[in-house]
């Protein structure tokens, strides 16, 4: 098992607390294999000790796609933590088949052992004080909400989770998450629930919720924007979202993924993927 | 343990002495703290810092990196704090390190790669300067310097005379004749020779009709490129007498033979370590464990294994002499 603990000199340690990245690189064994949302894939993996707990929501693992000695697809592919089980010490990852690397991922049996880099990423931020949390929803963007829905709830916190999805089958099913969540979906087809934009459902919400987490593809970003912007009251409640970039070293290392933000530019990978909505340069 | 030390500026008193000659490129790790938490960073035989600048540079849009075949095009366009950013950061950090680090610098003109190199000289934690030739030439009207062989000897020898510290020349391959590049830098007063800087490349994204990187070209690196940073090394090799580090595409062990016995002293590992930050630790161990396998004392012994002759000199102190010719006249005239 590659298990490098982080090793530094005493010296090091001030100047690293900013930028240094304490992840592991470690051998996942796959443990359990599940299809869900049509035509992904839950992929569950043991985790080193004390990884499952330690991982914050919205945080990512980067995962090496393909066998060992082979050069292709080269670079690892990053998934947020899906669900992270402290007890088994497991996570879980949902998985896409859109690409090469997610669909030789897809493909993995049980049993497999994967090469696993992380936790990487800053993860969510739930102030102390937010009673009330409202998730926004789309396609495997649901993935990071699931896990920050299990820490809410577990905090004593009140979870709405919006999803949005083009037919009834592509939607997280309701079964995933917490019984304590309230789950509310919107459909292209109207399958389920509303028929419309996910981000349809948002302004009735917006009073209700203290923060709001939003992961999901591009356009659903834009119309969280203009719904935001019609409808929140003094730039509250505040909204993070998890941007996706494609990125090679995961570490702040490569700026290969950086993001423009009122602070300047930033790694995705180490500073993000979750920014506040309103200090991203659109 | 077979003697994996090596020492890349063999005619500079300040030495380039590195434990083994495994070396974390540049732009593939960052100023080392990156991947301080992830990989004893203590135990490489050193590593090149990003590329730094005179002044601050915000680099390229995005999108700036795409995967391409066992490889990956980058144009990130030398984003960094500047120099003067560079030097309030990481020298002081950098002396409590025991793994010597190198800073790869770039310019747009000779006086300002000399300006660099003489702020450098005085930093502590600084142990030798790699000189980025792949970048354009104001003067010459955006022309690479590291595509002609007296733009690439004109920065060498201001750099070589604005500082005593160890100098490497990251050569590019984008030259007609690298070899002639390297002689010229040698001759200029260059330490050591790092080679291949990336291939240009291009990526199309079809559906968009367009090119992937904002910038539409950028530099192509791992194991896609392997094959012609070999030959490189192997044609640089055969002809100056300073130290060779070779990289492009390094991953495996048998990849990193190739290059020593192509005539690198010491190796650089970039892609890779985005692939796998493990590899670049594991190889040094590979290469120990290799060695002793093979009834090798030191790394020397495999140094130029693959070249036809090798050029004397002091630079080849370290290596080990191959097998010579057998002389055939001198055979017949004392018979």
């Amino acid at each position: 098992m590659v298990d490098l603990e982080p090793r530094r000199t005493d010296a090091t340690e001030e100047a690293v607390a900013d930028v240094t990245v304490r992840a592991r690189e470690f051998e996942a064994e796959v443990v359990a294999v599940e299809s869900v949302m049509l035509d992904s894939t839950l992929i569950t993996v043991r985790a080193p000790n004390g990884l499952a707990s330690q991982v914050r929501a919205g945080q990512f693992v980067d995962v090496l796609c393909r066998v060992d000695g082979s050069y292709d697809p080269l670079l690892r592919r990053p998934y947020s933590v899906y669900r992270a089980d402290p007890s088994a010490e497991t996570l879980t990852l949902l998985v896409r088949p859109y690409g090469r690397g997610s669909q030789w991922l897809a493909a993995q049996g049980v049993g497999t052992t994967l090469d696993v880099l992380g936790p990487l990423g800053n993860g969510f931020s739930v102030a102390p004080r937010s009673r009330n949390l409202l998730m926004l929803a789309g396609g495997v963007g649901a993935a990071p909400l699931v896990l920050l829905s299990d820490h809410a709830l577990a905090d004593g916190r009140n979870v709405t989770y919006l999803m949005g999805a083009a037919t009834a089958e592509a939607l997280l099913p309701a079964g995933q998450l917490p019984s304590d969540v309230e789950y509310v979906v919107a459909t292209d087809d109207g399958s389920r629930g509303h028929r419309g934009f996910v981000t349809d459902l948002l302004p009735e919400y917006l009073r209700w919720a203290d923060q709001v987490f939003a992961c999901g593809p591009g356009p659903m970003f834009r119309s969280l924007r203009d719904v935001s912007r019609a409808h929140r009251v003094g730039g509250k409640p505040r909204v993070q979202v998890s941007v996706e970039r494609g990125m090679a070293c995961g570490l702040g290392a490569c700026l290969g993924c950086v993001v423009e933000t009122r602070q300047g530019l930033q790694t995705s990978c180490v500073q993000g993927p979750v920014y506040d909505m309103d200090d991203l340069v659109w | 343990m077979a003697d994996l030390s090596v020492d890349l500026a063999p005619n500079n008193p300040r030495e380039l002495r590195l434990a083994n000659p495994v070396i974390a490129a540049s732009g593939c790790f960052g100023y080392g703290l990156e991947y301080a938490g992830v990989i004893d960073v203590q135990r490489l035989g050193a590593f090149v810092s990003k590329g730094i600048t005179p002044q601050p540079r915000a680099g390229n849009a995005m999108p700036r990196i795409t995967e391409t075949p066992a490889g990956m095009l980058n144009a990130i366009g030398l984003q960094n704090p500047g120099l003067r950013g560079f030097v309030r950061k990481y020298p002081k950090l950098w002396e409590t390190w025991r793994v010597p680090a190198i800073v790869n610098i770039s310019a747009e003109s000779v006086s300002e790669f000399a300006a660099m190199a003489r702020v450098l000289d005085e930093q502590p934690g600084v142990a030798g300067i790699e000189v980025n030739v792949s970048c354009p030439n104001v003067a010459a009207g955006g022309f690479c310097f590291g595509w002609d062989a007296g733009m690439s000897a004109d920065v060498t020898r201001a750099v070589r005379a604005a500082t005593t510290l160890p100098v490497i020349v990251k050569l590019s391959p984008g030259a007609t004749d690298i070899a002639e590049i390297a002689l010229a830098v040698e001759e200029a007063g260059a330490d050591a020779v790092s080679l291949i800087n990336t291939l240009v490349g291009m990526a199309i994204d079809t559906r968009l009709r367009r090119p992937v990187l904002a910038n539409g070209t950028g530099g192509l690196s791992g194991p896609a490129v392997k094959p012609v940073a070999v030959r490189m090394v192997y044609q640089v090799a055969s002809v100056v007498r300073v130290p060779v580090i070779g990289l492009g595409g390094i991953v495996s062990l048998d990849d990193a033979l190739e290059f020593f016995m192509a005539g690198a002293s010491a190796i650089q590992v970039g892609t890779a370590i985005f692939a796998q930050p493990s590899r670049v630790v594991r190889l040094i161990d590979e290469l120990d464990a290799w060695l002793e396998s093979e009834g090798c004392a030191s790394l020397a012994e495999v140094v130029g294994a693959a070249l036809p002759t090798r050029p004397a000199g002091p630079g080849t102190a370290t290596a080990a002499e191959p097998p010579s010719e057998f002389d055939f006249a001198a055979a017949l005239a004392t018979r």
